[in-house]
């Protein structure tokens, strides 16, 4: 059969950001794959050399909609790395806290994601909704949803109350008992094995070979999770597992990340019943003393690492960041391999490549002449009233 | 004898197997090393590392250092992070490829001839990487002399001509 290569993206229904994947097709089946990227490119790290580190923080916090505190918290830990900053425990605690809930927030959002792309828009609809109790956690600490800003040089802005801590834990009791059922759903239904088993296989040796990361490398059984081996903030006093799957497939990635969940809310647990007292923060000069650090964390989607040089001046010479999916990329090339063209919009969701978060909708009102933005109440509100019109009642719901 | 015992072994084994390429070498602190490493022994030298457990490589750190531009592989076990910082003049810089080592560093060596314009000896051909299709050639824009705001007074006067 004679080959054919179509491009799929960068702009496609199925890429949820601008990318590239040139595919060679016999048939309906893949014999080869390449990646093209730099359609998002922002030159931050250029943009980073001109302002201040305090201005860093707010940049740094953009390079991803989801991942905004892994990225700043790598940037910070580097920052007073250099400054040679003895930051409170509370406010490492309150880091860890956060890094975990976004861990949940972007887990959830995943799920959503890989249920829709198999076809399963229930599970989406369900991961979508439950989502919303670890957001409003979110909110509820910080005042954002999605960039939650609760970094700053020397600690945190923030401080967390005995009412939002009770809060919190109501919530995550909420998303256990949810997550529960997923794993069931994940490991039980047998339209989610069809679809996911043996799809987007990567072996052991290849995903170490081409340097997989985060919940990928995890599901073809590579035991590398940054906040086991080389423990930042306060993950060292904390128990929990390193999940590991070795069917090496989307199966696999669906399964790591459900478990994951769960040792996710043992250490929001863990941290909001252990909380130190004392201060948040502490001073951090403005100018920061010559020298280099390099970091990493362990993201919801694998390593980030930031590389960061000082030159005595409140900017830096050099901020290099590389974000866990640009890690990945090269692994999905191999996953799309030998697979089938169908397969494709799963497997490169499976090793959940970044994807922006909407806000609330913001509503012009001529009559009032002002704009409202709608709560989620009003929404629902909105909707029942909407369907009661049309003879279909939800309100008991 | 240094209290970081692990990160001395990986330094001085690196230093017996490979004296005279691995220079400068330094133990910064807990599961950090630094060294100063041969551009022509690099891919020899990861390849050591690769087969002693150091399997992957977290990224390479382009950098301007004024006469010479550096690139920073960053090796790891998960739990150290080794960095080789590899030298070349400005005047002619080459270092050579390591894909045959690590087959995923593709986009960061791609990363170093787009931004800072150091030729990477045995990369494939393909597109560019990150910089967009029609960014001018020969321009790097994370050397220091690269300048925003001369390459957007560039673009404004091409706009001037159509206006």
């Amino acid at each position: 059969m004679s080959k054919i290569t179509i491009p799929l993206g960068p702009q496609h229904p199925a890429l949820k950001e601008p990318e590239n994947f040139m595919l060679v097709l016999e048939g309906e089946q893949i014999s080869g794959a390449t990646v093209n990227l730099g359609y998002n490119h922002r030159g931050m790290e250029k943009a980073a050399e001109g302002r201040t580190y305090i201005q860093n923080l707010y940049l740094i916090e953009r390079v991803c909609g989801i991942c905004s505190h892994s990225h700043t918290t790598t940037y910070i830990t580097n920052v007073e790395e250099l400054a040679k900053a003895e930051i409170p425990q509370r406010a490492l605690a309150i880091r860890t806290l956060f890094a975990e809930l976004e861990r949940v927030h972007s887990h959830l959002l995943w799920l959503g994601v890989a249920g829709y792309e198999m076809g399963f828009e229930t599970l989406f609809m369900y991961t979508w909704r439950d989502r919303e109790q670890v957001l409003d956690c979110l909110e509820l600490l910080s005042g954002n949803r999605v960039h939650y800003s609760i970094n700053t040089l020397g600690g945190v802005r923030r401080d967390i109350s005995a009412e939002q801590k009770a809060e919190v834990l109501k919530r995550i009791k909420f998303l256990e008992e949810r997550t529960q059922y997923y794993i069931k759903l994940a490991t039980q239904e047998p339209t989610v094995l069809a679809r996911t088993a043996n799809v987007g296989k990567l072996p052991y040796d290849v995903a170490i070979e081409r340097g997989a990361v985060g919940p990928t490398a995890r599901a073809s059984g590579v035991a590398r999770d940054v906040r086991k081996d080389d423990p930042y903030l306060i993950y060292s006093q904390l128990d929990f597992n390193v999940i590991t799957h070795n069917t090496n497939d989307v199966f696999g990635r669906l399964v790591v990340r459900a478990l994951e969940l769960l040792e996710s809310y043992k250490i929001i647990n863990q941290v909001l019943n252990n909380l130190p007292e004392g201060p948040v923060a502490v001073k951090i000069p403005m100018r920061i003393a010559p020298g280099e650090a390099v970091n990493h964390y362990e993201a919801p989607r694998g390593e980030d690492i930031h590389y960061l040089k000082s030159n005595g001046t409140d900017k830096p010479e050099r901020l290099k960041v590389r974000a866990p999916t640009l890690a990945n990329l090269q692994s999905v090339a191999y996953m799309l391999e030998g697979g089938w063209l169908a397969d494709v919009p799963l497997v490169i969701a499976a090793i959940d490549p970044c994807m922006s978060c909407t806000d609330r909708a913001a509503v012009w009102n001529p009559k009032k002449g002002k704009t409202e933005v709608y709560s989620w109440e009003d929404m629902r509100k909105l909707g029942i009233e909407h369907y009661k019109r049309r003879g279909v009642d939800f309100g008991r719901l | 004898m240094s209290e970081f015992q692990e990160e001395e072994k990986v330094k001085a084994g690196l230093e017996a197997k490979f004296p005279g390429a691995v220079t400068n070498a330094l133990v910064q602190r807990k599961n950090r090393v630094w060294l100063d490493a041969a551009a022509d022994k690099l891919p020899e030298i990861l390849a050591w590392m690769k087969a002693g457990g150091f399997n992957h490589l977290a990224t390479i750190t382009g950098f301007d250092e004024g006469e010479n531009l550096g690139a920073y592989y960053h090796m790891t076990d998960t739990k150290m992070i080794v960095t080789l910082k590899v030298k070349t003049p400005r005047a002619n810089p080459s270092i050579p490829s390591v894909l045959a080592v690590f087959p995923g560093a593709l986009s960061y060596e791609k990363e170093l001839e787009d931004m800072l314009g150091i030729k990477i000896q045995g990369l494939p051909p393909g597109r560019r990487y990150p910089l967009a299709e029609d960014f001018p050639v020969g321009q790097y824009p994370l050397r220091k002399d690269w300048k925003t705001e001369d390459y957007l007074a560039q673009q404004a006067s091409l706009k001037t001509e159509t206006k």
